[in-house]
């Protein structure tokens, strides 16, 4: 079952009885979800196209329904905490979101101004600011791009600024929305090595996934299926 | 260096030319504007040639437009008539010239601020007490242009695979084939537009009523000559053409 969790492990993120369907819809994407995630996993997210995965990701991190509308029941918490009783800029703190076009997260003119983004609308001082641009940068590779316009970059290292960035926001989960459907095999290549180094810092990654050979890095892989989530792999098996 | 001048300094610049373009209404005038624009355009290292094959077609639509307001100013002495009515006058005339000196000079002085990269255009304004959304609206337009224009290209050309040869096809035709253009595009800058401002919620935008600037824009000393000639010269010019 996907909530056969060790209870000595720090829980990132618990979903309880959660169902949504959109406001124009009567049928339920999601129905009845129970799933525990623990610090420092990568969690693979498969399903069919419609499925609801990327709404169970923006369930979880707050955009729905805090920016798009529905009907929501059941409990999502982040290490412990309702994200009901969370402000967007709280979440957003904790968890970054990386979606699957680069070029609709990536909106100024230079990498190093991009990076600045997040911590600016968090008020971050200037120089926590250079720190954090600096570490992001060093953590996906990507140093000598620090100047360079995004439009320059490949669609790969395109990603990998998009994930910088939100890792500037030093975010405890990441949320990955099939961000490497649109890539080459290097970019991919690329990504994943950055997914682990983050992993191994830590943090939690939640990866939706549509290419089977992604989810090598994957700890379980859980599939979405009718509304549902089930286990359907683990890392020894 | 001269030619780093602060964004302000730029936007101060491109005011003046463009108050001077509204304000006068003498071709000699125009002239002597469009050409200290040209020499100032071309002294902060413009990419003139650039603007002016990307402007092409505006003036095209501008050179229409001047000749039918030509053709409507029915003042001044009449240089082509038919069947005693006239056509074309030598107030419109000078009206049309006129009308075109002052888009040229507009479109060449706004290549000034293009030189400076946006997001420096958009800190000066916030420096200058302007809201960020505000700001941040204007170079979010000016970063997704292109990307909108691509995307405008590829739907005609799918339309153009599909057989039908735009170019070719008569007016009325073309007004019909560019109506199907219309829900692809639209409906691609929603899902754009949704994706962005998914994205900057995320990042939290707007979290605070203030935010910190990782970018921090100083004007120099040569700034401030620079923006004190600028408003010198356009006061003076001013007062000096109303005496």
């Amino acid at each position: 079952m996907a909530n056969n969790y060790r209870g000595s492990e720090m829980k990132a993120v618990e979903v309880e009885n959660l169902f949504f369907n959109y406001l124009d819809k009567k049928e339920k994407i999601l129905d009845g979800i129970n799933v525990t995630i623990r610090k420092g996993e990568i969690i693979g997210l498969v399903g069919l196209s419609g499925s609801g995965k990327s709404t169970f990701c923006h369930c979880i991190c707050g955009i729905i329904p805090k920016i798009y509308e529905g009907n929501l029941q059941g409990t999502i918490k982040i290490f412990g905490i309702d994200i009901e009783n969370m402000k967007i800029a709280e979440i957003a703190s904790k968890i970054g979101v990386i979606f699957q076009n680069p070029d609709t997260q990536l909106f100024s003119p230079n990498v190093e101004d991009e990076l600045a983004f997040g911590p600016e609308n968090l008020c971050i001082e200037r120089d926590e600011i250079g720190h954090r641009i600096k570490k992001a940068l060093e953590l996906v590779g990507m140093e000598k791009y620090r100047y360079h316009n995004p439009n320059e970059l490949s669609g790969g290292q395109k990603q990998l600024i998009a994930i910088a960035s939100v890792l500037t926001m030093q975010p405890q989960i990441l949320i990955c929305d099939e961000i490497m459907s649109q890539i080459d095999q290097k970019g991919v290549e690329l990504i994943k090595k950055a997914l682990i180094e983050i992993k191994n810092q830590g943090k939690t990654i939640i990866m939706v996934e549509h290419n089977n050979s992604n989810l090598n890095i994957a700890d379980r892989v859980l599939l979405l299926k009718d509304g549902k989530i089930e286990e359907i792999k683990t890392r020894n098996e | 260096m001269i030619q780093e001048l602060d964004a302000r300094t730029k936007i101060i610049i491109v005011l003046v030319l463009s108050t001077w373009a509204i304000f006068f209404r003498n071709i000699q005038i125009l002239l002597l504007v469009l050409l200290v624009s040209i020499c100032i355009s071309i002294f902060l290292k413009c990419d003139l040639k650039g603007v002016m094959y990307k402007t092409k077609k505006l003036f095209k639509i501008m050179i229409i437009i001047a000749l039918v307001q030509s053709i409507f100013t029915k003042e001044g002495q009449a240089i082509f008539i038919i069947n005693g009515f006239p056509i074309l006058t030598y107030e419109g005339l000078v009206k049309t010239v006129e009308f075109i000196l002052r888009v040229a000079i507009i479109v060449v002085s706004a290549s000034i601020v293009v030189t400076s990269n946006y997001r420096e255009i958009v800190q000066g304004l916030v420096q200058w007490k302007v809201p960020y959304e505000i700001a941040f609206m204007v170079s979010v337009a000016i970063r997704f242009m292109p990307i909108f224009s691509q995307e405008l290209k590829d739907v005609v050309t799918a339309i153009q695979l599909r057989g039908i040869e735009i170019k070719k096809i008569p007016l009325g035709k073309k007004i019909k084939v560019y109506s199907y253009l219309f829900m692809p595009i639209v409906s691609s800058v929603i899902i754009k537009t949704k994706e962005l401002s998914m994205a900057m919620e995320m990042k939290a935008f707007g979290a605070y009523p203030q935010r910190t600037s990782y970018m921090v824009i100083q004007m120099k000393k040569i700034d401030y000559i620079v923006i004190s000639i600028s408003v010198l010269c356009l006061l003076s010019s001013i007062f000096l053409y109303l005496i």
